[in-house]
């Protein structure tokens, strides 16, 4: 079987061809960010004309997508209309009412300045239901008709029904999703029943406008893709990456897009999976550096990890929608480094972006970046950009790393330099910290795979910080968000809330509950043309002591549902609490607040395959020796070493070199340190680990 | 219990310096490395302590702080939670410093919470751990959070009591792990002696997890780069943030600033009499003074400040919040001692804003929100860049309780209300949101209405027009509950009489209210403050936050934000002509050019 997957980023668009014989084809080509699609099915083209076929042979197409992201971070979204209940017509213009800074009198409140209903498309109408479901004020179905009208004169482009307690009962919602039908057909709706059935009303409200303000805009861009896809006989459906790391099929990611939020950067967090899965580490920390940015992802196992609900958000918004945990952080090869007013030496997360760029591209910028730093310690040489292809200075390197940093500090060129890409490496750290050791993780378990363009100049530094054992850098660092989308299956995760506790569970109410929940995730997969013998379903619940305000996910048992099933569940909160915070209070009762069915419709796996074996040495790959500067594990004293350049594409299974190293491919450098050894696995990756094993007591400070 | 009275020269929160350790030179790598680790640090507190308490205001309103000190109780990082109560665990470490000065053992973890030496009221516990390296002593892991009930004459909050024995238990520097071993007889003391032992008991838990999170991470600190490299690159970060303070007091010229006297409406006792709070900011070179001379004598209620735990944090705050606003610093400048060193804070003994014990200091946010409200009025006349107009300066916080179905428990549930900014220059003011020192969640009405017999009727911004200005004043919110069983009221706000301050012209805002079964034969307004007020089941009651002031002239502001604010309702097509001088075409609802151009002509000629 022949598949593709595409991950469409802001500035390039990745595209793999997957061959079950094991045949990889790789293209990356710029992206068309007025209209993605076309992009992508140029690409396509191309791809397929490399790989020697037809793009009608192509069985199944994967999709990852920053449409919907870039809506929301550049604000340009469908004007939308809302309709609530009468009294809380400003829920989400008063939010959770915290100010993000505080120490500031100026700050904008991001929800106010970027209203995503403006409040005069914002109408209520008489209804209420309360805690328990019960109505206390039928829905007047006037009022809500009189509304639509309003809103469908005003020319909103999607309707947002949001009602308190819907999570519990939703058939206003439903009866408001008919009227509209009646009233305004054609124009997106999104009801908080559907898109976020979970307590909490703001986060609800907002995730639900949210889902109307990219909706139209993404289900065209969908649906337009899907057509093209059709015409040229691509695969029988475009399958897209959710936030969560499962696939959903293009009419569902149509009806939910505030489920693609993070679709990129989670397939690159799966595909960091596929990798270390393959050279035989399956528990992975993942590093996606870029011009600007960096995603960093943990996967014990190779299981991702789901975002505590107070940080599933999306720029300036909450989304209550589930996303596996990858964190991004603004620092990249575009990085600006400065010494400030008062003195202190800083390095992002201001980027120059790929417009004015680093100094040394000459295209305008003259404040040193992350890149200046490697080009002056010799790690970027002037051919490595692109093969060639393109043309950068090292005399502009210097001068801006002189006059901005080294002058200003008092120090040397290189330790100008190096400081510039330590202070980075160590912001990354200290990310990679925050999701690993502070969550009870501890990274000497772990393997980093380094992915995107720059992750393979900064993996070796970080593991050497951290303690990672070793770093996996793929055979294509570049597109490994790509190959991550041919990695997963299609999930569907339906959640409801149900409070109950530990002490007196409602049972029937969570047995009957998690039957609906099955049967709506069955139903959906079989819908999507599943097999149903290639469906299996998880379980969990979102749990937390009776008392506390939020809750931990703990994956739950199968089989009934009786008081042992809740014991269990029960015992796994008190493992994950403990894990997380460091302490657990067994006699106390657990609360059950939200269940969740996750149905999992299996596709088959990519698998990586091996390359040509060679022997220990690796010498015939060396295109040249070259100054390049470098340091003593612990030492702040750079100092120039001949270092020797390999070619990536020449290497083989089994070589195995000293670093100092670097080795070259067409997009991607990768930094071999003092100290470490590279070795080329049979798949190809070339694993880095240190040439001696410290003390577990060193590994560990 | 006399004190030595305070220097008119004013004190300050930062302290004293005493080097135990090896001054090294750290090289900015390592510096940067290390300020990174510190401020980390004390997120991952903050967050473990609001992710795992009970208490609401904990959890939800994030009513808390976080940091790492060192031997002295000098602030080397914070939490970015609430301001109020990071700066006041420098004073909580002075007052427990007085009794166990020289008895810390590792494993110690002491509990404080009295206000006179040094917490910020006593219903914010404060935990705080000495940290000791290779033997010795180093500093401490604190922190502070606001728990339901400390089992004063009321409920939740109090008001009218007698003194400060009457407004909760108070614990003086109490260890409650002594060298690691746990006093369980003390806490059972403790949490008996409150109405909402499980809380308490599960909040507790989570601010003593919260320090030892702290303590374990500034180990491996120190176990990575040593001592002296750690403590010498602290000092950096405080002198580089006190440098950055200093920096921008010397732009400001040197003289005393006044701001217009502030009055709150009562003591929530003695009725219709206002207190007076004077606030008098004087800059000289790089050195700044709050001067509160002049402010009310002290009252015979709780509505008292502690000076130490919250007059300080505020004084700091306030000048940090003016001068380096973090939404337009470039500079990352870290919360930190040097931060406090610039600024000193001066109030006379016998005055609500230094009270001499032992009166009640329970409720003192109003007053103390009043003070950062006018120091921003007295600067903004030599700071119109960084001037806000007058904002909801008091606090609103309700208790709603009961005793509980069992007949045995108590409920006691505490919301904080937001309120609204004034306006800025070259912005209107924030809307619905928790103004100056207050910063804190709402809960989410689901939930509420699932634990406790309420009913959220409203909750929405109000309808009174925003105060004019050419950038109008923030929209405080309304809030209006129906209480579905017999319930106790207690309340602390204030901004009933004296509304928020306008600014260059810039109308005053809108006060605020409490008002009991609003539009029905039964309404009746409230007073601000209420002691163990009765609200009937089937009762409703309805809060309106304040509206800040407007900045600047009306008349200046752009026709098409004033169409905006008709179109979304805040404003009518008449309040548009009157107040802007904006006249709106109500056939089309777009602005008549013609007619507001000779509107906002007349007004310039006359």
């Amino acid at each position: 079987m022949k598949r593709i997957g595409v991950d469409v980023g802001g500035t390039f668009t990745d595209l793999v061809l997957w061959d079950d014989d094991g045949t990889v084809t790789v293209h990356k080509t710029p992206s068309t960010n007025h209209d993605p699609s076309i992009g992508t099915m140029a690409g396509i083209e191309v791809l397929a004309e490399r790989a020697g076929i037809d793009p009608s042979e192509i069985e199944m197409f994967f999709h990852g997508t920053t449409v919907a992201t870039n809506i929301v971070l550049e604000h340009n979204g469908s004007d939308v209309g809302m309709i609530t209940t009468d009294g809380f017509r400003d829920l989400l213009h008063i939010a959770r009412k915290k100010r993000p800074l505080n120490y500031s009198n100026y700050q904008d409140l991001p929800w106010q300045k970027w209203q995503l209903v403006p409040r005069r498309n914002r109408r209520t109408v008489p209804e209420r239901i309360d805690a328990s479901g019960a109505v206390l004020t039928p829905l007047d179905e006037d009022a809500v008709r009189r509304e639509v009208r309003m809103l469908r004169e005003r020319g909103v482009e999607a309707i947002a029904v949001a009602f308190l307690h819907a999570y519990r009962n939703p058939t206003h919602e439903q009866r408001v999703k008919q009227i509209i039908a009646e009233e305004f057909p054609g124009v997106f709706v999104s009801l908080s029943s559907e898109v976020a059935p979970q307590y909490r009303e703001y986060e609800r409200f907002s995730t639900t406008a949210l889902n109307a303000f990219i909706g139209p805009k993404t289900s065209r861009y969908i649906e337009n893709l899907a057509g093209k896809a059709k015409e040229a006989q691509v695969g029988e459906d475009v399958h897209l990456m959710t936030s969560a790391g499962g696939l959903v099929t293009s009419r569902s990611a149509s009806e939910i897009p505030v489920s693609l939020l993070t679709s990129g950067v989670v397939a690159g967090l799966l595909g960091g999976c596929a990798i270390g899965e393959a050279s035989g580490y399956p528990s992975v920390i993942t590093l996606d550096v870029g011009g600007t940015s960096a995603d960093i992802g943990v996967a014990p196992d190779g299981k991702l990890r789901m975002k505590h609900l107070l940080d599933t958000r999306i720029g300036d918004y909450h989304a209550m929608v589930p996303m596996a945990e990858v964190d991004t952080i603004g620092a990249g090869g575009g990085s600006i480094a400065m010494v400030d007013d008062g003195g202190m030496f800083r390095v992002g997360p201001r980027s120059a972006g790929a417009v004015p760029g680093p100094a040394c591209y000459n295209r305008g910028g003259t404040e040193p970046t992350s890149t200046d730093a490697m080009v002056v310690m010799g790690w970027l040489r002037e051919d490595s950009f692109l093969s060639g292809s393109m043309e950068v200075i090292p005399a502009l390197a210097e001068d801006a790393i002189r006059t901005h940093v080294a002058e200003k500090l008092g120090t040397s060129l290189e330790q100008a330099a190096m400081g510039i890409f330590t202070i980075l490496a160590h912001s990354m750290t200290e990310a990679i910290s925050l999701h690993s050791v502070r969550k009870g993780y501890d990274p000497r378990d772990f393997s980093l795979v380094a992915e995107g363009g720059a992750g393979p100049l900064f993996a070796w530094q970080i593991a050497e910080q951290l303690g990672i054992p070793r770093v996996i850098v793929p055979g294509h660092p570049g597109i490994t968000s790509a190959v991550g989308l041919l990695t997963t299956d299609i999930r569907y995760e339906v959640p409801t809330t149900v409070w109950t506790s530990s002490d007196e569970p409602d049972v029937d109410l969570i047995g009957a509950e998690m039957k609906r929940l099955a049967d709506e995730a069955t139903a959906q997969l079989l819908a999507d043309g599943v097999d149903a013998t290639g469906i299996t379903l998880e379980r969990s619940v979102d749990c937390r002591y009776l008392g506390q305000g939020y809750e931990l996910r703990v994956p739950a048992p199968d089989g009934d549902i009786d008081a042992e099933w809740v014991k269990q569940t029960a015992e796994a909160f008190h493992e994950i609490h403990g894990r997380t915070y460091s302490q657990r209070f067994d006699d106390k009762p657990v609360q059950l607040i939200n269940i969740r069915v996750t149905g999992v419709g299996a596709m088959s796996h990519v698998r990586i395959r091996e390359i040509e074996k060679g022997g220990a040495d690796a010498s015939h790959a060396i295109k040249t020796t070259t100054k390049a500067l470098f340091w003593e594990p612990g030492s702040t004293e750079p100092a120039w070493h001949d270092t020797p350049v390999y070619r990536r594409e020449e290497l083989l299974a089994g070589n195995t070199f000293a670093g100092p190293a670097i080795v070259e491919q067409f997009d991607s450098t990768t930094i071999v340190g003092v100290g470490q050894r590279a070795t080329v696995d049979p798949v190809g990756h070339i694993i880095i680990d240190r040439l001696t094993d410290r003390s577990a007591e060193e590994a560990s400070a | 219990m006399s004190k030595t009275p305070m220097p008119r020269s004013g004190v300050s929160l930062a302290g004293e310096a005493t080097r135990t350790w090896n001054d090294v030179d750290v090289d900015p790598i390592t510096l940067r490395v290390i300020g990174g680790a510190l401020d980390s640090m004390a997120k991952e507190m903050a967050q473990v302590l609001y992710r795992m308490a009970y208490s609401s205001l904990i959890r939800e309103s994030e009513d808390l702080g976080a940091g790492i000190f060192d031997v002295n109780g000098r602030e080397l990082c914070e939490s970015d939670s609430t301001p109020m109560h990071c700066g006041s665990i420098p004073a909580y470490i002075r007052g427990i410093d007085r009794r166990l000065k020289g008895t810390y053992k590792p494993g110690d973890v002491i509990l404080h919470n009295h206000p006179y030496h040094g917490a910020a009221h006593s219903p914010d516990y404060g935990i705080v751990i000495p940290i000791f390296w290779e033997g010795e002593h180093v500093g401490f892991a604190g922190c502070t959070g606001h728990v339901s009930d400390i089992g004063g004459n009321f409920p939740g909050l109090c008001m009218d009591v007698v003194d400060v024995w009457a407004e909760g238990k108070l614990m003086d520097s109490m260890k409650i792990y002594d060298g690691g071993v746990r006093n369980d007889m003390l806490i059972q003391h403790i949490l008996d002696n409150v109405r909402t032992p499980e809380q308490n008991r599960g909040d507790l838990e989570a601010l003593v997890a919260c320090a030892r999170i702290g303590e374990k991470r500034f180990l491996e600190l120190l176990k990575r780069y040593g001592i002296d490299t750690v403590m010498s690159a602290s000092e950096r970060w405080m002198d580089y943030s006190e440098q950055m303070l200093r920096a921008r007091i010397r732009e400001i010229p040197d003289g005393s600033y006044e701001a217009p006297i502030g009055y709150l409406d009562d003591d929530g006792k003695n009725r219709g009499v206002p207190l007076k709070v004077a606030v008098r900011v004087e800059v000289s070179g790089e050195d700044v003074l709050v001067d509160l001379t002049g402010s009310n004598d002290q009252v015979q209620t709780a509505f008292n400040v502690p000076f130490e735990g919250s007059v300080l944090p505020v004084a700091v705050s306030a000048i940090r919040t003016i001068l380096l606003d973090e939404a337009v610093t470039e500079e990352y400048v870290p919360q930190n001692d040097g931060c406090f060193r610039p600024v000193k804070a001066y109030a006379p003994e016998g005055t609500i804003f230094n009270p001499d014990f032992p009166a009640s200091c329970f409720a003192r946010f109003s007053q103390v929100n009043r003070v950062f409200d006018s120091i921003n009025l007295a600067l903004a006349p030599v700071l119109p860049d960084h001037a806000v107009a007058g904002s909801s300066a008091a606090l609103c916080a309700i208790a709603y309780s009961g005793l509980a179905d069992d007949g045995e428990s108590y409920w006691v549930y505490i919301e904080i209300n937001e309120g609204s900014y004034g306006g800025r220059n070259g912005k209107d003011g924030m809307d619905a949101v928790d103004a100056l020192m207050a910063n804190t969640r709402n809960n989410p009405i689901e939930e509420l209405e699932l634990n406790h017999a309420m009913q959220a009727l409203r909750y929405e911004l109000r309808d009174e027009s925003p105060a004019p200005g050419r950038w109008r004043g923030g929209i405080g919110s309304v809030r209006t509950w129906l209480m579905q069983t017999d319930t106790f009221l207690g309340s602390e706000a204030d901004n009933r009489t004296d509304a928020p301050a306008g600014a260059l012209s810039g109308s005053n805002g809108v006060s605020g209210s409490f008002v009991r079964n609003v539009g029905t034969d039964r309404e009746e307004v409230l007073f601000s403050k209420v002691t163990q007020e009765v609200i009937r089941a089937g009762d409703t009651l309805e809060i309106k936050m304040p509206s800040g002031g407007g900045f600047g002239d009306p008349f200046e502001r752009d026709a098409f934000a004033v169409l905006s604010d008709v179109w979304d309702e805040y404003l009518t097509a008449e309040d548009a002509e009157r107040d802007y001088g904006v006249v709106v075409d109500t056939s089309t609802w777009t602005v008549d050019d013609e007619a507001t151009a000779r509107l906002r002509a007349a007004r310039v000629s006359a």
